[in-house]
């Protein structure tokens, strides 16, 4: 009789070291890809000493106004004059300790959805995440803590870009779970209301439901009542969002097997808790990247809020382009202000996305 | 449509009579008659698509009928049976996929029912939990999620968590069959120890084994009807049906 002889496991061979390897297969693998390689160093060669010579060498950082721009190349100074403006609107400097307040909140809200001890998590993070709008709003607006009013006229900047995604979202995500619940129901009525809905939301340009928001939707409120136009356009995002997250959760339903349904009801779980406690955490899961990714879309969308003259970020640069001590055209800067700060904000917020992802994956496989 | 069941056995737990279902126009369960006591164990096995697994969801009510009459415990299951969680409390089913809730560990997958169910406090819950984990013979799995166990293990947490809810009835749709060789005897250990401290079982499988071993009666399906019926012994030595000789031919033939 022979006996068992275990192979050692080995090293896996490796194809290819070095950065010589590397260059020849990813840069140089063909001739048109050589070609296309070195044209385009050659146009980075021409360009990037233009673009760095403009944004740091011959830039002017230091001064607090447009007298203080004499070199050729950008003018920070306007930004950082216009920095305040950019991040907090109008809003009274002796106050912004409470925007400040309410940035700190929304972190650490998202911090313990992903930190808090397991047994408290879902329920902590819930309440949490629900109670952030409300009281943002009490913060921001200051009338319910006793604090001094802060109308909303005054609000803005990219703070407030933020604000409004951040609200809109969190309203957003129940309704949108409704609205995909909806869709799925089995009576004709509960689904094709839901259908009519998020189809309409998905279909129709955000500009134009901005403006009906802001000249269709008073015709709805009793008369008489003047309602903020910072809730009418809020409306008007909620509304759009859940269309857009009630697709993105149907996907999640779909991924989840009609097993876990079946499993659900045999244990004799209701409706809501089989929904609850069984489908809608599996559903979040599933849906995590599709709702980042729709959430930065939404966030985006937030500049176009400057369309019914809401002072957000790009609204307030505008104001400070047209400032009569400001008229040396600093168009550039100023956009690449905008652009640079809301690419690293995006760009931060798809990090953060793809390592829950991984702590997903690693902390209950399936 | 029959008229009341006042004939049947108060020992009989689950009375299905001319029960019939179709899929649209496909008629999947054709005149199903069946009475089950208290404590007895039955086998059904038939062909692939004879409707096995339809007939015993059709028991907590996870597939609607049009036809027939069907009793669990005394409860008519008709088009809207108020209390159709009651039944489902007292009915459990362990699933071929064994279908365990990943999002949850394997002490939460348990205590679920116990808890939000029966509104037992957590800690009593968990207490019933582990028992039955003990009991299936893996309490170290507790804090586990269920992708970190084998699928043996699997199915054993999902027999574990049917039994927390402390049914009288058991259904088992082909509990072994997505599993590998090695894992079929750790399942069928725990449904055998089962069957023997004297649960009602119903179990679609074709581990013929089983049914020798514990089976009071085997009952035969083919194209939604039910062919044949009888005790083990008799059913496999002595097959009174050309459709059930071929069928057994077939899995015993190899
Ligand atoms: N949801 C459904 N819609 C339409 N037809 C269905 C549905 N579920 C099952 N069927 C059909 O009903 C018949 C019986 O299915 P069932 O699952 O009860 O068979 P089974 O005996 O359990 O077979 P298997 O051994 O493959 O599990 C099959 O022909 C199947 O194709
Ligand atoms: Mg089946």
């Amino acid at each position: 009789m022979k006996e068992f002889q275990p192979i050692a496991a080995r090293q896996a061979p490796i194809k290819t070291v070095g950065f010589t390897a590397w260059l020849r297969d990813n840069l140089f693998s063909s001739i048109p890809n050589s070609v296309v390689t070195l044209s385009v160093i050659a146009l980075l060669a021409y360009y990037l000493p233009l673009v760095f010579d403009w944004v740091f060498w011959s830039a002017n950082f230091t001064g607090t106004t447009e007298d203080a721009c004499v070199k050729e190349g950008a003018c920070w100074v306007f930004i950082n004059a216009w920095s305040y403006q950019f991040f907090y609107g109008t809003y009274p400097v002796e106050e912004v300790w409470r925007i400040n307040l309410t940035l700190v909140l929304l972190v650490m809200v998202i911090a313990a959805s992903f930190t808090l001890p397991k047994s408290i998590r879902l329920k902590a993070s819930i309440t949490s995440w629900l109670l952030l709008p409300i009281v943002g709003i009490a913060i921001l607006d200051g009338r319910w803590l006793g604090l001094e009013v802060v109308s909303t006229d005054l609000w803005g900047g990219f703070t407030l870009n933020v604000f409004m995604a951040a609200a809109s979202i969190i309203v957003a995500f129940p309704f949108s779970f409704l609205w995909a619940l909806g869709r799925r129901s089995e009576m004709p009525f509960i689904r094709s209301v839901s259908v009519i809905f998020i189809e309409f939301f998905r279909g129709v340009p955000v500009l134009s439901l901005f403006f009906m928001g802001s000249v269709m939707l008073p015709l709805f409120f009793a008369e008489g009542t003047n309602v903020d136009k910072l809730i009418r356009v809020w409306l008007v995002l909620i509304f759009f969002m859940s269309g857009y997250m009630a697709e993105v959760f149907r996907g999640g339903f779909q991924a989840v097997p009609s097993g876990q349904y079946e499993a659900a009801d045999s244990i004799g779980l209701s409706y809501w808790q089989k929904i609850l406690l069984i489908i809608l955490p599996q559903v979040i899961k599933v849906s995590m990247p599709n709702i980042l990714a729709t959430f930065v879309m939404l966030f985006k969308n937030t500049t176009f809020l400057l369309i019914i003259g809401i002072p957000e970020v790009v609204q307030t640069l505008q104001t400070a382009l047209s400032n009569s001590y400001w008229l040396g055209g600093h168009a550039l800067e100023g956009y690449l202000f905008v652009f640079l700060v809301f690419w690293g904000s995006c760009f931060s917020m798809s990090v953060l996305a793809r390592r829950i992802e991984r702590q997903m994956n690693t902390d209950k496989r399936d | 449509m029959t008229a009341t069941n006042s004939a049947a056995d108060s020992q009989d737990v689950i009375v299905i009579e001319n029960l019939n279902k179709w899929y649209g126009n496909f008629h999947v369960l054709r005149d199903i008659n069946l009475k089950v006591k208290k404590g007895e164990r039955i086998v059904i096995c038939g062909p692939s698509g004879s409707g096995k697994s339809t007939t015993i969801r059709c028991i907590n009510r996870l597939e609607e009928f049009q036809e027939g009459s069907l009793v669990v415990d005394g409860v008519e299951m008709i088009e809207d049976v108020k209390n159709i969680e009651k039944i489902r409390r007292d009915v459990g089913m362990v699933f071929q996929h064994f279908n365990l809730f990943p999002h949850l560990t394997i002490l939460e997958n348990l205590t679920l029912g116990p808890i939000w169910v029966q509104k037992k406090p957590k800690a009593e819950a968990e207490e019933i939990a582990m028992k039955y984990l003990e009991r299936v013979k893996i309490p170290d799995q507790a804090d586990k999620y269920p992708g970190q166990l084998s699928g043996g293990q699997q199915q054993r947490v999902a027999i574990a968590r049917s039994l927390c809810m402390n049914p009288n009835i058991m259904l088992f749709d082909e509990p072994t069959s997505a599993l590998d060789p090695e894992m079929i005897k750790e399942v069928l250990d725990v449904m055998v120890e089962l069957a023997e401290e004297g649960m009602t079982m119903l179990c679609v499988t074709h581990e013929m084994g089983f049914a020798k071993k514990v089976a009071d009666r085997v009952i035969f399906m083919d194209a939604g009807q039910i062919v044949e019926e009888n005790e083990p012994n008799e059913f496999f030595n002595n097959p009174q049906n050309e459709r059930t000789k071929l069928f057994l031919s077939q899995i015993l033939g190899h």
